[in-house]
Protein backbone atom coordinates (compact mmCIF):
# COMPACT_ATOMS: atom_id res chain seq x y z
CA UNK A 1 0.00 0.00 0.00
CA UNK A 2 1.42 3.41 -0.94
CA UNK A 3 2.13 5.84 1.88
CA UNK A 4 -0.67 8.30 0.99
CA UNK A 5 -3.23 5.51 0.85
CA UNK A 6 -1.90 4.05 4.07
CA UNK A 7 -2.17 7.45 5.77
CA UNK A 8 -5.72 7.96 4.53
CA UNK A 9 -6.59 4.47 5.68
CA UNK A 10 -5.00 5.02 9.08
CA UNK A 11 -6.69 8.39 9.48
CA UNK A 12 -10.08 6.97 8.56
CA UNK A 13 -9.62 4.11 10.99
CA UNK A 14 -8.52 6.45 13.75
CA UNK A 15 -11.56 8.63 13.13
CA UNK A 16 -13.74 5.53 13.20
CA UNK A 17 -12.26 4.52 16.53
CA UNK A 18 -12.99 7.93 17.95
CA UNK A 19 -16.54 7.90 16.62
CA UNK A 20 -17.18 4.37 17.84
CA UNK A 21 -15.56 5.13 21.18
CA UNK A 22 -17.64 8.27 21.58
CA UNK A 23 -20.78 6.27 21.00
CA UNK A 24 -19.80 3.61 23.48
CA UNK A 25 -18.18 5.55 26.30
CA UNK A 26 -18.55 8.94 27.98
CA UNK A 27 -16.42 11.78 26.59
CA UNK A 28 -12.95 11.95 28.12
CA UNK A 29 -12.53 15.10 30.20
CA UNK A 30 -8.83 15.19 29.56
CA UNK A 31 -9.03 15.07 25.77
CA UNK A 32 -6.48 17.10 23.87
CA UNK A 33 -7.86 20.60 23.37
CA UNK A 34 -9.36 21.64 20.07
CA UNK A 35 -8.37 24.82 18.27
CA UNK A 36 -9.87 28.14 19.50
CA UNK A 37 -12.19 28.36 16.48
CA UNK A 38 -13.64 24.96 17.37
CA UNK A 39 -14.12 25.94 20.99
CA UNK A 40 -15.61 29.40 20.66
CA UNK A 41 -18.05 30.84 18.13
CA UNK A 42 -19.32 34.42 18.15
CA UNK A 43 -22.35 36.26 16.83
CA UNK A 44 -22.74 40.01 17.01
CA UNK A 45 -25.90 42.12 17.32
CA UNK A 46 -26.77 45.84 17.45
CA UNK A 47 -29.71 47.16 19.49
CA UNK A 48 -30.99 49.81 17.05
CA UNK A 49 -31.76 49.59 13.36
CA UNK A 50 -30.70 52.03 12.06
CA UNK A 51 -28.59 53.96 14.59
CA UNK A 52 -29.42 57.69 14.71
CA UNK A 53 -26.53 60.03 15.45
CA UNK A 54 -26.59 61.21 19.05
CA UNK A 55 -28.57 58.24 20.37
CA UNK A 56 -26.94 55.67 22.60
CA UNK A 57 -27.11 52.08 21.39
CA UNK A 58 -25.68 48.77 22.45
CA UNK A 59 -23.75 46.06 20.70
CA UNK A 60 -23.71 42.48 21.95
CA UNK A 61 -21.33 39.67 21.20
CA UNK A 62 -22.82 36.29 22.04
CA UNK A 63 -20.02 33.83 22.73
CA UNK A 64 -20.81 30.13 22.58
CA UNK A 65 -18.26 27.93 24.32
CA UNK A 66 -18.06 24.26 23.40
CA UNK A 67 -19.17 21.69 25.93
CA UNK A 68 -16.33 20.61 28.24
CA UNK A 69 -14.51 23.93 27.93
CA UNK A 70 -14.56 27.18 29.86
CA UNK A 71 -12.87 30.54 29.70
CA UNK A 72 -11.85 32.90 32.45
CA UNK A 73 -14.50 35.50 33.25
CA UNK A 74 -13.77 39.23 33.00
CA UNK A 75 -12.86 39.14 36.68
CA UNK A 76 -10.97 35.87 37.14
CA UNK A 77 -10.16 34.46 40.54
CA UNK A 78 -6.48 35.42 40.46
CA UNK A 79 -4.45 38.24 38.99
CA UNK A 80 -2.29 35.85 36.93
CA UNK A 81 -5.29 34.49 35.02
CA UNK A 82 -6.10 36.19 31.73
CA UNK A 83 -9.52 37.90 31.75
CA UNK A 84 -11.99 37.81 28.89
CA UNK A 85 -12.18 41.25 27.27
CA UNK A 86 -14.10 42.86 24.43
CA UNK A 87 -12.33 45.84 22.89
CA UNK A 88 -13.77 47.91 20.02
CA UNK A 89 -11.57 49.69 17.50
CA UNK A 90 -13.89 52.67 17.08
CA UNK A 91 -14.12 54.51 13.75
CA UNK A 92 -14.27 58.33 13.91
CA UNK A 93 -17.46 59.62 15.51
CA UNK A 94 -18.13 56.58 17.71
CA UNK A 95 -17.67 56.62 21.46
CA UNK A 96 -17.60 53.80 23.98
CA UNK A 97 -19.54 54.53 27.18
CA UNK A 98 -19.04 51.17 28.85
CA UNK A 99 -18.24 47.51 28.31
CA UNK A 100 -20.66 45.30 30.24
CA UNK A 101 -19.48 41.86 31.30
CA UNK A 102 -21.69 39.35 33.09
CA UNK A 103 -20.52 37.84 36.33
CA UNK A 104 -18.81 34.49 35.91
CA UNK A 105 -19.58 31.34 37.84
CA UNK A 106 -17.32 29.87 40.50
CA UNK A 107 -16.47 26.32 39.47
CA UNK A 108 -13.99 23.73 40.69
CA UNK A 109 -11.95 21.68 38.24
CA UNK A 110 -9.83 18.53 38.58
CA UNK A 111 -6.67 20.65 38.28
CA UNK A 112 -7.90 23.08 40.94
CA UNK A 113 -9.94 20.94 43.32
CA UNK A 114 -9.68 23.25 46.32
CA UNK A 115 -9.83 26.66 44.69
CA UNK A 116 -12.88 27.54 42.57
CA UNK A 117 -12.21 29.53 39.42
CA UNK A 118 -14.51 32.25 38.14
CA UNK A 119 -15.34 31.26 34.57
CA UNK A 120 -17.73 31.53 31.67
CA UNK A 121 -19.07 28.36 30.08
CA UNK A 122 -21.93 27.52 27.73
CA UNK A 123 -23.15 30.81 26.30
CA UNK A 124 -22.18 34.28 27.47
CA UNK A 125 -23.27 37.69 26.17
CA UNK A 126 -20.82 40.58 26.33
CA UNK A 127 -22.12 44.08 25.62
CA UNK A 128 -20.84 47.50 24.65
CA UNK A 129 -22.70 50.78 25.22
CA UNK A 130 -21.89 53.04 22.30
CA UNK A 131 -22.85 56.36 20.74
CA UNK A 132 -22.48 57.65 17.20
CA UNK A 133 -22.03 61.42 17.24
CA UNK A 134 -22.03 63.99 14.43
CA UNK A 135 -18.61 62.85 13.30
CA UNK A 136 -19.86 59.34 12.42
CA UNK A 137 -20.25 58.83 8.69
CA UNK A 138 -23.83 58.29 7.50
CA UNK A 139 -24.63 54.93 5.94
CA UNK A 140 -23.25 51.48 6.50
CA UNK A 141 -20.58 51.20 9.19
CA UNK A 142 -18.43 48.40 10.48
CA UNK A 143 -16.93 48.50 13.96
CA UNK A 144 -14.13 45.97 14.45
CA UNK A 145 -14.07 44.43 17.91
CA UNK A 146 -11.48 42.16 19.46
CA UNK A 147 -12.53 39.36 21.77
CA UNK A 148 -9.63 38.17 23.90
CA UNK A 149 -9.98 35.02 25.93
CA UNK A 150 -8.08 32.10 27.33
CA UNK A 151 -9.91 28.78 27.35
CA UNK A 152 -9.27 25.46 29.03
CA UNK A 153 -10.71 21.97 29.06
CA UNK A 154 -10.78 19.88 32.23
CA UNK A 155 -7.05 19.16 32.01
CA UNK A 156 -5.35 21.49 29.55
CA UNK A 157 -5.45 25.05 28.33
CA UNK A 158 -5.13 26.82 25.04
CA UNK A 159 -2.91 29.87 24.83
CA UNK A 160 -4.67 33.22 25.10
CA UNK A 161 -6.09 34.29 21.74
CA UNK A 162 -7.61 37.37 20.13
CA UNK A 163 -10.59 36.77 17.88
CA UNK A 164 -11.83 39.51 15.53
CA UNK A 165 -15.57 40.24 15.54
CA UNK A 166 -17.41 42.79 13.36
CA UNK A 167 -20.39 44.94 14.28
CA UNK A 168 -22.43 45.91 11.24
CA UNK A 169 -24.81 48.87 11.48
CA UNK A 170 -26.43 51.72 9.57
CA UNK A 171 -25.94 55.30 10.79
CA UNK A 172 -28.67 57.84 10.04
CA UNK A 173 -29.18 61.52 10.83
CA UNK A 174 -30.15 62.62 14.32
CA UNK A 175 -33.89 62.32 14.89
CA UNK A 176 -34.44 59.83 12.05
CA UNK A 177 -36.73 56.88 12.66
CA UNK A 178 -35.29 53.79 14.28
CA UNK A 179 -36.55 50.68 15.97
CA UNK A 180 -35.24 48.37 18.68
CA UNK A 181 -33.61 45.26 17.29
CA UNK A 182 -33.00 41.90 18.95
CA UNK A 183 -34.98 42.57 22.14
CA UNK A 184 -34.41 38.94 23.10
CA UNK A 185 -30.76 39.86 23.65
CA UNK A 186 -30.85 43.48 24.74
CA UNK A 187 -33.78 43.31 27.15
CA UNK A 188 -32.27 40.38 28.99
CA UNK A 189 -30.20 40.90 32.11
CA UNK A 190 -26.50 40.25 31.42
CA UNK A 191 -25.76 36.69 32.43
CA UNK A 192 -23.34 33.90 31.70
CA UNK B 1 -20.27 -1.73 26.12
CA UNK B 2 -21.43 -5.08 24.72
CA UNK B 3 -18.88 -7.74 23.72
CA UNK B 4 -19.27 -7.59 19.93
CA UNK B 5 -18.83 -3.82 20.04
CA UNK B 6 -15.74 -4.17 22.23
CA UNK B 7 -14.25 -6.75 19.89
CA UNK B 8 -14.97 -4.54 16.91
CA UNK B 9 -13.22 -1.58 18.55
CA UNK B 10 -10.27 -3.74 19.54
CA UNK B 11 -9.87 -5.06 16.00
CA UNK B 12 -9.98 -1.59 14.52
CA UNK B 13 -7.55 -0.30 17.14
CA UNK B 14 -5.03 -3.04 16.32
CA UNK B 15 -5.31 -2.28 12.61
CA UNK B 16 -4.98 1.46 13.13
CA UNK B 17 -1.97 1.10 15.40
CA UNK B 18 -0.31 -1.15 12.82
CA UNK B 19 -0.96 1.45 10.15
CA UNK B 20 0.11 4.42 12.27
CA UNK B 21 3.45 2.84 12.98
CA UNK B 22 4.19 2.28 9.30
CA UNK B 23 5.56 5.72 8.41
CA UNK B 24 2.39 7.77 8.25
CA UNK B 25 2.67 11.29 9.68
CA UNK B 26 -1.04 11.82 10.21
CA UNK B 27 -2.00 10.95 13.74
CA UNK B 28 -4.82 11.52 16.15
CA UNK B 29 -3.14 12.32 19.46
CA UNK B 30 -3.94 10.11 22.37
CA UNK B 31 -6.56 11.74 24.49
CA UNK B 32 -4.98 13.61 27.34
CA UNK B 33 -2.33 11.16 28.32
CA UNK B 34 0.97 9.76 27.24
CA UNK B 35 1.53 8.98 23.61
CA UNK B 36 4.44 7.38 21.88
CA UNK B 37 5.90 9.98 19.58
CA UNK B 38 5.79 8.06 16.30
CA UNK B 39 5.17 11.29 14.38
CA UNK B 40 7.37 13.56 16.51
CA UNK B 41 10.87 14.76 15.86
CA UNK B 42 13.19 11.96 16.87
CA UNK B 43 15.85 14.14 18.40
CA UNK B 44 14.71 17.79 18.50
CA UNK B 45 17.47 20.31 17.82
CA UNK B 46 16.24 23.04 20.13
CA UNK B 47 17.82 26.15 21.61
CA UNK B 48 15.87 27.87 24.36
CA UNK B 49 16.64 31.21 25.98
CA UNK B 50 16.91 31.37 29.74
CA UNK B 51 15.48 34.29 31.71
CA UNK B 52 18.74 36.21 31.27
CA UNK B 53 18.62 35.73 27.49
CA UNK B 54 21.38 33.12 27.34
CA UNK B 55 21.11 30.14 24.99
CA UNK B 56 20.23 26.78 26.54
CA UNK B 57 20.33 23.86 24.11
CA UNK B 58 18.46 20.65 24.71
CA UNK B 59 21.62 18.89 23.57
CA UNK B 60 23.46 20.29 26.59
CA UNK B 61 21.38 17.95 28.76
CA UNK B 62 22.52 14.80 26.95
CA UNK B 63 23.44 12.15 29.46
CA UNK B 64 20.46 13.10 31.62
CA UNK B 65 16.84 12.06 31.41
CA UNK B 66 14.90 15.29 30.84
CA UNK B 67 11.24 16.11 31.25
CA UNK B 68 10.54 19.21 29.16
CA UNK B 69 7.39 20.77 30.59
CA UNK B 70 5.68 23.47 28.50
CA UNK B 71 3.74 25.62 30.93
CA UNK B 72 2.53 29.16 31.54
CA UNK B 73 2.02 31.33 34.59
CA UNK B 74 -1.51 31.99 33.25
CA UNK B 75 -2.33 28.29 32.94
CA UNK B 76 -4.05 26.87 36.00
CA UNK B 77 -3.56 23.16 35.12
CA UNK B 78 0.14 23.93 34.60
CA UNK B 79 0.36 25.47 38.05
CA UNK B 80 -1.53 22.55 39.52
CA UNK B 81 1.14 20.05 38.52
CA UNK B 82 4.15 22.12 39.65
CA UNK B 83 4.27 20.49 43.13
CA UNK B 84 4.64 17.10 41.41
CA UNK B 85 7.46 18.47 39.26
CA UNK B 86 9.26 20.02 42.22
CA UNK B 87 9.04 16.70 44.05
CA UNK B 88 10.41 14.81 41.06
CA UNK B 89 13.32 17.21 40.67
CA UNK B 90 14.12 16.82 44.34
CA UNK B 91 13.93 13.02 44.24
CA UNK B 92 15.47 12.16 40.89
CA UNK B 93 18.01 14.88 40.07
CA UNK B 94 20.76 13.00 42.00
CA UNK B 95 20.09 10.03 39.69
CA UNK B 96 20.64 11.91 36.42
CA UNK B 97 17.26 13.50 35.84
CA UNK B 98 16.16 17.07 35.37
CA UNK B 99 12.99 18.97 34.72
CA UNK B 100 13.17 21.79 32.21
CA UNK B 101 10.25 24.20 32.41
CA UNK B 102 9.56 26.08 29.16
CA UNK B 103 7.35 29.08 29.91
CA UNK B 104 5.14 29.80 26.91
CA UNK B 105 3.00 32.83 26.06
CA UNK B 106 4.59 34.61 28.98
CA UNK B 107 6.98 37.52 29.56
CA UNK B 108 10.38 37.01 31.15
CA UNK B 109 9.70 39.43 34.01
CA UNK B 110 6.40 37.73 34.83
CA UNK B 111 8.05 34.32 34.84
CA UNK B 112 11.00 35.57 36.87
CA UNK B 113 8.73 37.01 39.55
CA UNK B 114 6.61 33.87 39.56
CA UNK B 115 9.44 31.40 40.04
CA UNK B 116 10.98 33.38 42.87
CA UNK B 117 7.84 34.38 44.72
CA UNK B 118 5.31 31.60 44.33
CA UNK B 119 5.33 28.94 47.01
CA UNK B 120 3.98 25.47 46.41
CA UNK B 121 2.94 22.88 48.92
CA UNK B 122 5.15 19.87 48.27
CA UNK B 123 4.37 17.11 50.76
CA UNK B 124 3.55 19.68 53.44
CA UNK B 125 6.65 21.75 52.75
CA UNK B 126 6.47 25.21 51.12
CA UNK B 127 8.85 25.33 48.17
CA UNK B 128 9.56 27.47 45.11
CA UNK B 129 10.31 25.94 41.71
CA UNK B 130 13.63 24.12 41.96
CA UNK B 131 14.38 23.32 38.33
CA UNK B 132 15.70 25.27 35.33
CA UNK B 133 13.23 27.55 33.60
CA UNK B 134 13.59 28.72 30.01
CA UNK B 135 11.33 30.58 27.63
CA UNK B 136 9.28 28.70 25.06
CA UNK B 137 8.10 30.02 21.70
CA UNK B 138 6.07 28.90 18.71
CA UNK B 139 9.26 27.94 16.86
CA UNK B 140 10.37 25.80 19.75
CA UNK B 141 6.94 24.21 20.11
CA UNK B 142 7.01 23.36 16.41
CA UNK B 143 10.32 21.57 16.82
CA UNK B 144 8.53 19.30 19.28
CA UNK B 145 5.79 18.65 16.74
CA UNK B 146 3.52 21.49 17.91
CA UNK B 147 1.54 21.83 21.11
CA UNK B 148 -2.11 20.87 21.30
CA UNK B 149 -2.54 22.50 24.68
CA UNK B 150 -0.84 23.37 27.92
CA UNK B 151 0.63 21.82 29.87
CA UNK B 152 2.37 19.49 27.46
CA UNK B 153 5.44 17.55 28.53
CA UNK B 154 8.05 15.51 26.67
CA UNK B 155 10.17 12.81 28.25
CA UNK B 156 13.64 12.89 26.70
CA UNK B 157 16.02 9.95 26.94
CA UNK B 158 19.64 10.24 28.02
CA UNK B 159 20.67 10.33 24.36
CA UNK B 160 18.34 13.22 23.54
CA UNK B 161 15.43 11.40 21.94
CA UNK B 162 11.76 11.93 22.69
CA UNK B 163 10.43 8.90 24.53
CA UNK B 164 6.91 10.10 25.28
CA UNK B 165 4.58 13.07 25.00
CA UNK B 166 2.02 13.97 27.66
CA UNK B 167 -0.85 16.32 26.78
CA UNK B 168 -2.66 17.94 29.67
CA UNK B 169 -2.15 17.51 33.38
CA UNK B 170 0.35 14.81 34.26
CA UNK B 171 -0.73 11.66 35.98
CA UNK B 172 1.76 11.44 38.84
CA UNK B 173 1.91 7.64 38.97
CA UNK B 174 2.45 7.36 35.25
CA UNK B 175 5.14 10.03 34.95
CA UNK B 176 7.04 8.65 37.94
CA UNK B 177 6.94 5.18 36.44
CA UNK B 178 8.06 6.45 33.03
CA UNK B 179 10.93 8.48 34.47
CA UNK B 180 12.11 5.63 36.64
CA UNK B 181 12.11 3.34 33.60
CA UNK B 182 14.59 5.70 31.92
CA UNK B 183 16.95 6.04 34.88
Amino acid sequence: MKLAMRCAFGFALSALILISGAAATPAQDNAAPKSPSEIVTTHSFVSLDPVPRGKEFQAAVVVKIASGYHMNSHKPSDSYLIPTTLTPQLPPGFKLAEAIYPAGRDEKFPFSPDKPLNVYSGSVTLRLRLTADDGAALGAATIPVTLRFQACSMSACLPPVKVPVSLELQVVAAGAGSHAAHPEIFSAKPSS
Amino acid sequence: MNRPHAAFLLAIAILAVAVSFSGCKIGVPAAGSASNPAALADEPDVTFKDLQGKDVTLASFKGKVVLVNFWGTWCEPCRGEIPILIGMQQKYSPKGFTLLGAATNDEEKTVDAFIHNTQFNVGGQQMTMNYPIVMGSDDISNKFGGLLGMPTSFLITRDGKIAKRYIGSLNENQIVKDVESQL
